[in-house]
């Protein structure tokens, strides 16, 4: 793709993104999900017996909780990447390699356990997914800024007298912008699997509140296949497309 | 050893490559355009040509990989196999060199296990890898770029080709390294009859032991063009110095109490409108040296004065004054600023003095002064050529009006015509404005070319200190004596081995110096002066005659 050489990277980043066809397709498939689950709420009201309404309601609950608890998850994951970046020595190998031995575990599969050993108690679920999806983020968040601290134009602003505090908020942080992006959006897919996951295993959402997950489990115990297809499908869609977003932001990112 | 070990006919005649009118085109685009060449068992040819030329691709397609969606025409007969040798996937990273020999050999020569690695490991020999039956034992990744370079081409050697195809080998290792692993590899196809083809670019040295030099320029295989008119140092500046170093260390905090000790001892001056070369491999602390010149290296020891001022208690005015080149200049600017923006972010922090209303003037003239047109303010780096983004590192070094630039490589990234062009600009703003230069390089036969002065450092300290000239013919420490045999493509003498850091004591080269002897392993050899202004440190009987 040939841009202006005047045009800034961050919108050179973006006609890059969407130009690439699996991060496009799901930029399009959230934006679409998102509208349905607006219209639907707007439109058939909270209870109807069909199932891809009852599948949409589902998805709004599960897509706030994920988005919920992904935030906090990419908030935490971004504290601790940040906090291994900055201390370095000794202490930031440790807080890496914690993060390392913890990512390479299938947290996801934890987050039913997590809400089993506190005794079903439902509100255990949003920070339960949140530090499931946190240390992938805190390690990706590390190695981003590692590698950007290493960066020559850090040391060319240094050698122009650049003060501390000018180099971290002129040149570092504004560089470090889209990598972080790109950790911090890898804690979406990673909420909503746990979401799903627990779920499915009858531990859903608090409150009551039926999510994705929650209308799996119920329809594969109702043996109702039908009703299975809906949201089974909205789950497997929405993670595709998170997972190809959060793909290409890595690819803008690394360049 | 001698050939005997490993295959290869040195009776073979006639021509193993034969080339005639042979295009490779994507329907748009022609690569290589009617290119037409013989080769003949035992010769060495060396095919020149800049980043992009098709080099690349012509030794893929006579090795039999036309990419694909290239269509090839034309004649090209090769007799007997071809072998490919690369940078980087002639070799798998993780499978143990044995099993790669073995996979090969067995294919190509029909060895058993036991053969192939008696056979591998008379190539690496021959190649000059050290102790080449443990080497066989390990992956690839656990070896240096220099061994992986060796294990490629022995690799390539093993099979027994009749014609051997290397792409850039060694492009990336130390000019010294190189020219020894080539020497030692055009050596092995003249005894062997194997016909070799080495491609490059222009500065990658594989001109230097070939019988036949041609040049891929826009598609065209010919001779090469005569050499560019190129740059060299104005008369010698006297005067007495402005930049100062007396007995200079440079070391960094380990973090455990420990310090790892770059720089060691260096003392020099340089004068108003002279240019000081600060020569040396990889390691060799040149550009460590060059960093604390600007103040981004922390220096432990010494004292270096800018004007008579020192400069460890020099505020920032001093940094208008002292401007640093970047090795890779791209990424020493703000991928998110653009040019204009971060020459008038340095404006706005060294030259308080030019009003707001005045920066633009100053930042398209040190445009200007680089080469680059004025709009060249409003682009950001991503969109730069490596060439504009040279030009680009030079306006802002330029822009302060400094009055030393520090250059750590500053060439590095640019080949052929647009490396001279760039070198010659720089000397031509040296002579009319009577800045001072300080330019490291691992490319000797640049660095004495454009400087007047030089040192040359090993393992952080200074081995030879001399004019430019006098090092350019007359050097006499066997380490400066290969920099230099190697920047002209000749074999440097030193023993096999690679470019080596700072050691405890002792001579930094003594590892691979044929007259190392055991005094030197003892202590560092002091400088003495063996000439006017010519300084060597060594314990060899006569320095020059070793
Ligand atoms: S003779 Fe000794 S001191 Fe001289 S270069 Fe060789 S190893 Fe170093």
């Amino acid at each position: 793709m040939n841009l202006p050489p005047d045009t800034h990277p961050w919108p050179a980043a973006w006609r890059r993104l969407t130009a690439r066809t699996p991060a496009a397709a799901g930029l399009a498939l959230l934006a679409a999900l998102l509208g349905a689950l607006v219209l639907a709420a707007a439109l058939l009201g909270d209870a109807t017996r069909d199932p891809l309404p009852r599948a949409l309601d589902a998805a709004r609950i599960s897509l706030s909780f994920a988005f919920l608890a992904g935030l906090l998850g990419a908030g935490i994951g971004l504290a601790w990447g940040l906090l291994a970046a900055a201390l370095g020595g000794t202490a930031g190998r440790r807080l890496v390699e914690t993060a390392r031995g913890l990512a390479a575990l299938p947290l996801v599969l934890a987050v039913p356990l997590a809400g089993g050993l506190s005794g079903h108690d439902k509100a255990m679920l949003l920070p339960a997914a949140a530090l499931a999806a946190a240390p992938a983020v805190a390690l990706a968040t590390q190695a981003a800024l590692r590698g950007l601290m290493r960066a020559e134009f850090l040391t060319a602003a240094r050698a122009s007298g650049a003060t501390g505090r000018e180099v971290l908020l002129h040149h570092l942080l504004p560089n470090a912008a889209l990598p972080l992006l790109a950790a911090g959006w890898s804690a979406l897919p990673r909420a909503l699997a746990a979401e799903g996951f627990s779920g499915a295993l009858g531990l859903g959402l608090p409150g009551g509140r039926a999510g994705l997950g929650t209308a799996i489990g119920a329809a594969v115990a109702r043996g109702d296949a039908a009703g299975l297809l809906a949201p089974a499908l909205l789950l497997g869609l929405t993670l595709w497309a998170l997972g190809a977003v959060g793909d290409g932001l890595r690819a803008e990112a690394d360049r | 050893m001698s050939g005997g070990g490993l295959p290869g006919d040195a009776a073979r005649a006639g021509a193993v490559l034969e080339l005639r009118g042979l295009s490779l085109h994507d329907g748009e685009r022609f690569y290589v355009e009617k290119a037409s060449l013989r080769l003949e068992a035992g010769e060495v040819l060396a095919v020149t040509g800049d980043p992009g030329a098709g080099k690349s691709l012509l030794l893929r397609a006579l090795a039999g990989l036309t990419p694909a969606g290239l269509r090839r025409e034309g004649h090209a007969r090769v007799s007997g196999r071809a072998a490919l040798a690369v940078a980087n996937p002639a070799l798998a990273p993780e499978l143990p060199l044995e099993h790669q020999f073995a996979e090969l050999l067995s294919a190509t020569a029909g060895l058993d296990p036991e053969a192939a690695r008696v056979r591998a490991a008379a190539a690496l020999d021959r190649m000059g890898a050290p102790s080449p039956a443990k080497l066989l034992d390990l992956p690839p990744r656990a070896l240096t770029d220099a061994l992986r370079w060796r294990a490629a081409l022995a690799l390539a050697m093993a099979g027994g080709p009749a014609l051997l195809l290397a792409d850039a080998p060694g492009a990336a290792l130390d000019p010294t390294v190189r020219a020894e692993l080539l020497a030692r590899l055009a050596g092995w196809a003249r005894e062997a009859g194997v016909a070799l083809l080495l491609a490059g670019r222009p500065e990658d040295g594989v001109d230097g032991p070939a019988d036949r030099v041609l040049a891929l320029e826009r598609g065209r295989l010919g001779p090469p063009a005569p050499a560019p008119a190129v740059a060299h140092a104005a008369q010698h500046p006297s005067g007495p110095p402005v930049l100062s170093a007396r007995d200079l260390s440079v070391a960094f905090p380990l973090g455990d109490g420990r310090v790892l000790t770059a720089v060691e001892g260096v003392s020099f001056g340089v004068a108003r409108g002279e240019t000081l070369a600060l020569l040396g491999e990889t390691g060799s602390g040149k550009a460590v040296l060059a960093r604390a010149l600007a103040r981004l290296a922390p220096v432990s020891g010494g004292r270096v004065t800018w004007m008579a001022q020192d400069l460890a208690r020099a505020g920032d005015e001093m940094r208008r004054d002292i401007q640093l080149l970047f090795p890779h200049p791209a990424a020493a600017l703000d991928p998110l600023m653009t040019v204009g923006a971060q020459l008038t972010q340095l404006l706005k922090r060294l030259r308080p003095d030019i009003p707001a209303g005045r920066r633009p003037a100053q930042i398209g003239r040190a445009l200007e002064r680089a080469g680059l047109p004025a709009a060249t303010g409003g682009r950001y780096p991503g969109a730069l050529t490596p060439e504009e983004a040279a030009r680009a590192g030079l306006a802002r070094a330029l822009v302060t009006e400094p009055r030393l630039l520090i250059g750590d490589e500053p060439a590095g990234t640019l080949s052929g015509a647009a490396r001279e062009a760039f070198l010659a600009r720089l000397l031509r703003l040296q002579e009319e404005e009577g800045v001072s230069l300080v330019l490291a390089t691992q490319d000797a036969g640049t660095g004495l070319r454009v400087a007047h002065r030089a040192l040359v450092l090993a393992g952080g300290r200074v081995v030879e200190a001399a004019d430019a000239a006098v090092l350019a013919d007359g050097a006499r420490h066997p380490y400066s004596r290969a920099l230099v045999a190697a920047a002209r493509g000749e074999r440097p003498g030193l023993l096999p081995g690679e470019a080596q850091g700072r050691q405890e004591a002792g001579c930094p080269v003594r590892a691979r110096c044929p007259s190392a002897r055991g005094a030197c392993a003892e202590a560092m050899p002091p400088l003495e002066e063996v000439a006017p202004g010519h300084w060597v440190a060594c314990h060899g009987p006569e320095p020059g005659q070793i």
